[in-house]
């Protein structure tokens, strides 16, 4: 089924570069794929008119289909992808994707090194960092009237019944751990057993665990501080201004989207383009600015929007899988401290 | 099919073939059984073999056989969430039942234009989608809400009532959202009772109360064991009202299932917790039926003396 279905998008391509051909013989185009609504149209049409190549962006809806698409086109059929960090590793494992030829990209310099280096790519050779996640606390000056400046403080007698959380356990007991000095990524069930000891001590204070309502909370005065993911930080700062952002001294868990480029990408040079388009300082604060996640060109941070500039300094951590038992205890105490918090 | 093309065919004695009678009927059920075969039992029997499956992370798992998830849930931590779960249960179809009963009685006295009124009235919110109407609820209770705001504009209180995300406003929540077929059903029940008998019981002297008790309420205990029923059960289940106006903080078991579906990614154990969840529901049903049978067969044995 799907083989057919492939010969048939195989052809419908086919007629389609037929057509380009016939128009303009040496026409460059792009096969993109990532989710969708990734850039605003300006940037791809801008793209195209600069260059002359002819953009085709393909979308997938998860990640996990995107790489399965990927495995069997064989690191072929697309040029360029962006995934999130966990499936970019995957994709790099299973030798999908092809290192970067940096004498094309000059403007690579202009990335944020906060977001590069990460273990999925030690060695900056694979990957272009296009947005970043950072669950961070926000509060209201309004009813706290003392500076909050780390994960610890949320555990602060002053917050009764006033902090909203989201909903994740691995996000939630994750800052837990950087609390406590350790990787979010904790193996070691003493330690987490430890954290669930730790949460139970939070319990009083929380309001509510929310995963799609906390940052309203914030706004309409039922918690004082929230601990939120990007888009409910920057949603509840567009909505309030006087609302304080903190990027936790203890560290931050960080989710990042990259582009990669597959090893048999059939236009590897447009795709070099493409990368190196984006990443001028101008058009990276267009995307940014559009996709209101945290800016990772370091050239763009003073034309992006303030709340999406990242801080200056952070000690980030990204997630990965942890080990099914390590994950059961979590769990465990993610129940637990559920019930403790009424 | 064959069956139904020579269904016209009489017997040499002219009579219509016993078979072929009935097959007709079978035939009108067969999209019934199918529906209940593909939708209710394939759905169980799946859920009864993912419980024994194992696990092995981020939504996935493999049909290697395993007890493991119901060894898990000895763990205190689940126990304790079954029986807050069935005390939530109990808790909210009492307040149901005492709220219900008498409304849904009241409504059945009423004339018939009123009758018509109020069961438009009691009917009227399924139209919205409950989700909405408990996103609602949080407009109206929350600190800026309009209860506060209304309670401070009366000079009633100081400042904001806390009135959201905790116990008794997920079990007011409960209550809201079920009351409807309480309601419903005692009135169905309240409405085909024979006036006569209860007029007989006066002129034999019985008090109103009297005649309340050994008449009327026997009469209407299929209707309140009906609406116990739906109310009990989904309040089991019902992990929303407590997502969404309990600040996830109270933990039903219904929510201990979809967490384990989804940020858990363990879906053999919530299979297995759903499994002992239907289990528990349906001998308690069982039970309470048992009960009210044998309450209806002592009431015959009364009626016979």
């Amino acid at each position: 089924m799907k083989k057919k279905m492939s010969i048939a998008l195989g052809i419908m391509l086919m007629a389609v570069c037929l057509f380009v051909s016939c128009s303009k013989k040496d026409k460059q185009e792009l096969v993109l794929y990532t989710w969708e609504g990734m850039f605003p149209q300006e940037v791809l049409d801008d793209f195209a008119k600069e260059t002359g190549i002819k953009i085709i962006y393909s979308t997938f809806d998860t990640n996990e289909t995107m790489l399965e698409k990927l495995s069997q086109a064989d690191g072929g059929t697309y040029d360029l992808i962006i995934g999130d960090d966990y499936i970019v590793d995957a994709a790099i494992r299973k030798g999908l994707v092809q290192k970067l030829d940096k004498s094309r990209i000059p403007s690579f310099k202009n990335i944020n090194p906060l977001f590069q280096s990460f273990y999925f790519d030690t060695k900056n050779e694979y990957t272009v960092p296009h947005g970043a996640g950072i669950p961070v606390i926000v509060y209201d000056p309004s009813r706290v009237d003392w500076e909050i400046t780390g994960i610890k403080d949320l555990w602060d007698e002053r917050l009764r019944d006033s902090v909203a959380l989201t909903a994740n356990y691995r996000v939630i007991e994750g800052i837990t751990l950087m609390s406590m000095g350790r990787s979010l990524n904790e193996n070691d069930l003493e330690v987490l057993k430890e954290v669930g000891k730790k949460l139970i001590e939070l319990a009083p204070n929380v309001r509510l665990i929310d995963d799609s309502t906390s940052h309203l909370a914030l706004l309409n005065g039922e918690a004082s501080v929230a601990f939120l993911y990007t888009s409910q930080a920057t949603a509840a700062l567009n909505e309030n201004p006087n609302l304080k952002v903190v990027f936790p001294a203890e560290g931050l868990g960080v989710g990042v989207m990259d582009f990669f480029i597959p090893v048999k990408a059939p236009h590897s040079d447009a795709a070099h383009k493409f990368i190196e388009y984006i990443l001028k300082p101008d058009v990276s604060a267009q995307c940014f600015n559009f996709l209101g996640y945290y800016c990772t060109t370091k050239a763009a941070d003073s034309l992006v929007d303030p709340i999406l500039v990242p801080p200056s300094f952070f000690n980030g951590e990204i997630m990965q899988n942890i080990s099914l038992e390590a994950d059961e205890q979590q769990n465990k105490n993610w129940v637990e401290f559920k019930a403790a918090c009424n | 099919m064959g069956r139904h093309m020579i269904a016209g065919d009489l017997n040499d004695d002219g009579t219509v073939p016993k078979r072929r009678k009935t097959s007709p009927y079978i035939a009108a059920l067969i999209p019934l059984y199918l529906v209940m075969i593909l939708l209710v039992i394939g759905p169980l029997v799946y859920t009864v073999m993912l419980s024994f499956a194992t696990n092995v992370g981020n939504g996935g798992f493999s049909w290697k056989l395993t007890v493991e998830n119901y060894r898990r849930m000895i763990d205190p931590v689940y126990r304790v969430t079954f029986l807050k779960s069935i005390q939530l249960a109990f808790l909210s179809t009492l307040l149901i039942s005492l709220i219900g009963y008498p409304f849904g009685y009241w409504m059945s006295r009423l004339s018939k234009k009123w009758k018509k009124i109020m069961i438009l009235l009691v009917v009227i919110p399924f139209g919205v989608n409950s989700l909405i109407r408990y996103y609602g609820i949080i407009i109206l209770l929350q600190s800026k809400g309009v209860l506060n705001w209304l309670l401070l504009k009366l000079h009633l209180i100081e400042e904001p009532i806390k009135f959201l995300y905790n116990y008794s406003t997920v079990l007011a929540g409960m209550v809201y959202g079920l009351l409807p077929f309480m309601i419903l059903s005692v009135y169905s029940s309240a409405e085909k009772i024979d006036w006569t008998l209860v007029e007989a019981s006066r002129d034999l002297g019985a008090t109103k109360t009297e005649a309340f008790f050994s008449i009327i309420f026997p009469l209407t205990i299929p209707g309140l064991f009906s609406g116990v029923i739906l109310s009990f059960v989904p309040s089991m289940g019902l992990f929303f009202v407590s997502e969404i106006l309990g600040g996830n903080k109270i933990v039903l078991v219904g929510s201990l299932i979809q967490d384990q579906m989804t940020r858990g990614g363990n879906w053999p154990f919530a299979a297995a917790i759903a499994v002992l969840l239907t289990i528990v529901t349906s001998v308690l049903l069982i039970a309470s039926a048992r009960i009210s049978q044998l309450q209806g067969e002592t009431r015959k044995g009364n009626n016979l003396i």
